[in-house]
C-alpha cells in the first residue's frame, strides 16, 4: 500500500515550492563536495558531446535550460481535478523471468540496490523505500512523441535515497538507473537533487500499476518521459558513463536521441 | 486613377526594355538581408521537414493540458485515410527531433542577427515600415488588386517592397516567428518548468502543439505565396538579386 502525502503539506515542510539556492548548496554539499568536483560544468553538458551542429545545439539547449532552472524551481503541479483517469501505459511490462517472478511474489522479493560511489551501499525493499520521507506531486508526463497526461505520483525523492546510503563520495558525477526491461539512463547531480525527482511507488493514490512501472518508477519532471524510467532494478553512483552501453549516458542517447531530455 | 495608369505603363515599358536587353543595375539587397535570407531558407526547410517527421509519430492534435491516443482529439490523421502505423512508418522522430532543435537554434540566432543588423542599418525604418500614405484603404485595395492579377503584373517595383509585402514580412518576423518559438517552448518540459506562464499563455501543452502545427501550415502557405510572387515578378532577376544583391533595372524612360 502506498501512503499518499499531500503535496501541500510537503511544500510547507521539507520541500518548499521553490528551493532556495542555499538549500540547494547544502543539499549538494551533503553529497560530498560535488561543486568542487566539476558538478557545475556537468550541469551544462551531456556526458559525451555529439559532433557537428547537432552537438552545438545540444549544449545550447541544455545550458540554456540549466541556466534558467538554476534556482531549481518545481515543474508545474496540477490540481486533483486535472488528473488523467486512465494514465497511458504505452509499452507492455518487462517479459523477463526475473520480473515475472517478482510480480507473482507481489514484489516482496524486490530489492533496490544502491551501490557505487556511495558511502554505505544499500539494498532497499519496497517497505524500506516507503519508510523514507515521501513526496506526492500532480504533474504532467511529457512524452517526446507528443502526448501528455497528468498523474499524481507518490514516492521517495532520489536525493533521500542517496542520503540514506550515506551520501556520495567526491568523485561521483552521475546516478545510473537500470530497469527490468533492459533500459538504463544516467542522471547528473543537478537532476538528482531536485525535489520532484522521485522514485514513485504510487499513482493516483494506489499502488503503481505494472503497466506504469511497478513496483517503482522514476519521475524526472523537467525532462521528457523517456527519462522517467519504469520498472526500476538498481541504482549506481558513478564518476563516468563510460562502460554503460555505448557510453553516451543512457540507452536513448545510445540510440541517437538527446541525452538531455528537457525539450 | 493616375497611379494605376502609371503602373500599367511601367509594366509594359519594363517588359519592353528587358526584351531589348537593357542593362542597368541597382543595389537591391544588402549583405545582411541576403545572408540571413538563405540561412532562413535552409533552416526553415529543415524545420518544416523535421517537424512533419515529429508529427507523424503522433499524428493527432488535442486542446488543453492533456492529450494521448484515445483521448478526444481535435484532429486525427487517421480520419484522413492515413493510419497511425502508416504515419509512423513515414516519420522518423529521432531524426526529426535532432534536426528540429538544431535548426530552431540556427533560425533563432539568424533571426536575432537579422533584426539587430537591420535595425542598425535602418533597413526596417527606411524600407520595411509602411509609410502612412501606404496604409490608406485606397492604396491597400490597389495593392491587393495588383497582387491578384497574375497575368498582368503591374508595379513590380525595383527598389521598394509593396505595402502588403511589407506588412506580411513584418508580421512574419515580429509576430509569427515569436509565436512559433513560444508554442515550441511551451511543449518542452524543461522550458515550462522555468517559465510556467508559457502553459497558461496557450492554455496547455497540447494547445501549444496544435497551434504550432497550424503555424507550420501557415508558414508553408507563406512560402508558397512568396515563391509564386518571385516567379511572377521574374524569377531569374529576383533570385539573382537575392544572391548577388544586384537587380537588373530597365533603362530610364526618355
Amino acid at each position: 500500500m502506498s501512503k499518499p502525502v499531500s503535496s501541500q503539506k510537503e511544500q510547507q515542510g521539507a520541500y518548499p515550492s521553490r528551493i532556495s539556492r542555499r538549500r540547494l548548496l547544502s543539499s549538494v554539499s551533503a553529497l560530498g563536495g560535488l561543486l568542487v568536483t566539476g558538478g557545475c560544468s556537468d550541469a551544462f553538458m551531456p556526458p559525451t558531446l555529439r559532433g557537428g551542429l547537432i552537438g552545438v545545439a545540444d549544449v545550447l539547449t541544455m545550458s540554456t535550460n540549466r541556466w534558467l532552472l538554476a534556482d531549481q524551481p518545481l515543474a508545474r503541479e496540477y490540481q486533483p481535478s486535472d488528473i488523467t483517469i486512465d494514465f497511458p501505459q504505452w509499452h507492455g511490462p518487462p517479459r523477463s523471468e526475473e520480473y515475472q517472478q517478482l510480480v507473482s511474489g507481489q514484489f516482496s522479493d524486490w530489492r533496490l540496490g544502491v551501490t557505487g560511489l556511495v558511502k554505505q551501499p544499500l539494498s532497499l525493499s519496497l517497505q524500506d523505500l516507503k519508510r523514507l520521507p515521501a513526496r506526492t506531486q500532480i504533474t504532467s508526463h511529457v512524452c517526446e512523441q507528443g502526448w501528455s497526461a497528468i498523474g499524481q505520483w507518490t514516492g521517495t525523492p532520489l536525493l533521500r535515497v542517496i542520503e540514506a546510503a550515506g551520501g556520495v563520495t567526491s568523485s561521483a558525477r552521475y546516478v545510473v538507473i537500470d530497469t527490468f526491461d533492459g533500459w538504463y539512463e544516467g542522471y547528473d547531480m543537478f537532476e538528482v537533487v531536485h525535489p520532484q525527482t522521485i522514485l514513485a511507488y504510487g499513482l493516483n493514490g494506489e499502488d503503481l500499476p505494472i503497466g506504469n512501472g511497478a513496483p517503482v518508477r522514476l519521475r524526472v519532471e523537467r525532462q521528457c518521459g523517456y527519462k522517467s524510467l519504469k520498472w526500476l532494478k538498481s541504482i549506481q553512483v558513478v564518476d563516468s558513463m563510460v562502460g554503460f552501453g555505448k557510453g553516451t549516458g543512457g540507452i536513448n542517447s545510445d540510440w541517437g536521441f538527446h541525452w538531455y531530455g528537457g525539450v | 486613377m493616375d497611379s494605376q495608369v502609371d503602373t500599367d505603363r511601367d509594366a509594359v515599358v519594363t517588359s519592353e526594355r528587358l526584351r531589348a536587353g537593357a542593362r542597368e543595375w541597382l543595389a537591391r539587397h544588402s549583405y545582411s538581408v541576403r545572408i540571413c535570407h538563405w540561412i532562413n531558407v535552409i533552416a526553415g526547410g529543415y524545420l518544416v521537414v523535421s517537424g512533419i517527421h515529429i508529427f507523424l509519430d503522433f499524428p493527432e492534435l488535442y486542446w488543453g493540458h492533456t492529450g494521448y491516443q484515445g483521448y478526444p482529439a481535435l484532429f486525427k490523421l487517421s480520419d484522413w485515410g492515413i493510419s497511425w502505423d502508416e504515419a509512423g512508418a513515414m516519420g522518423n522522430r529521432m531524426w526529426g527531433r535532432n534536426y528540429h532543435f538544431t535548426f530552431a537554434w540556427v533560425l533563432l540566432i539568424n533571426g536575432l542577427v537579422y533584426v539587430v543588423w537591420n535595425i542598425k542599418t535602418g533597413h526596417f525604418r527606411d524600407r520595411m515600415l509602411p509609410r502612412r500614405d501606404e496604409l490608406t484603404p485606397t492604396h491597400l485595395g490597389a495593392d491587393l488588386r495588383n497582387q491578384l492579377r497574375w497575368f498582368s503584373p503591374t508595379r513590380v517595383s525595383a527598389t521598394n517592397y509593396g505595402t502588403l509585402q511589407k506588412v506580411s514580412y513584418l508580421l512574419l518576423i515580429f509576430f509569427f516567428m515569436p509565436l512559433m518559438l513560444l508554442t515550441g517552448l511551451a511543449q518542452s518540459p524543461g522550458f515550462t518548468a522555468a517559465w510556467p506562464w508559457l502553459l497558461d499563455l496557450f492554455g496547455g501543452r497540447q494547445s501549444a502543439r496544435t497551434l504550432h502545427s497550424i503555424g507550420t501550415v501557415v508558414f508553408v502557405l507563406f512560402v508558397l505565396v512568396h515563391v509564386l510572387e518571385v516567379l511572377r515578378a521574374g524569377a531569374l532577376n529576383r533570385v539573382r538579386a537575392m544572391i548577388t544583391g544586384r537587380f537588373q533595372l530597365p533603362r530610364e524612360e526618355t
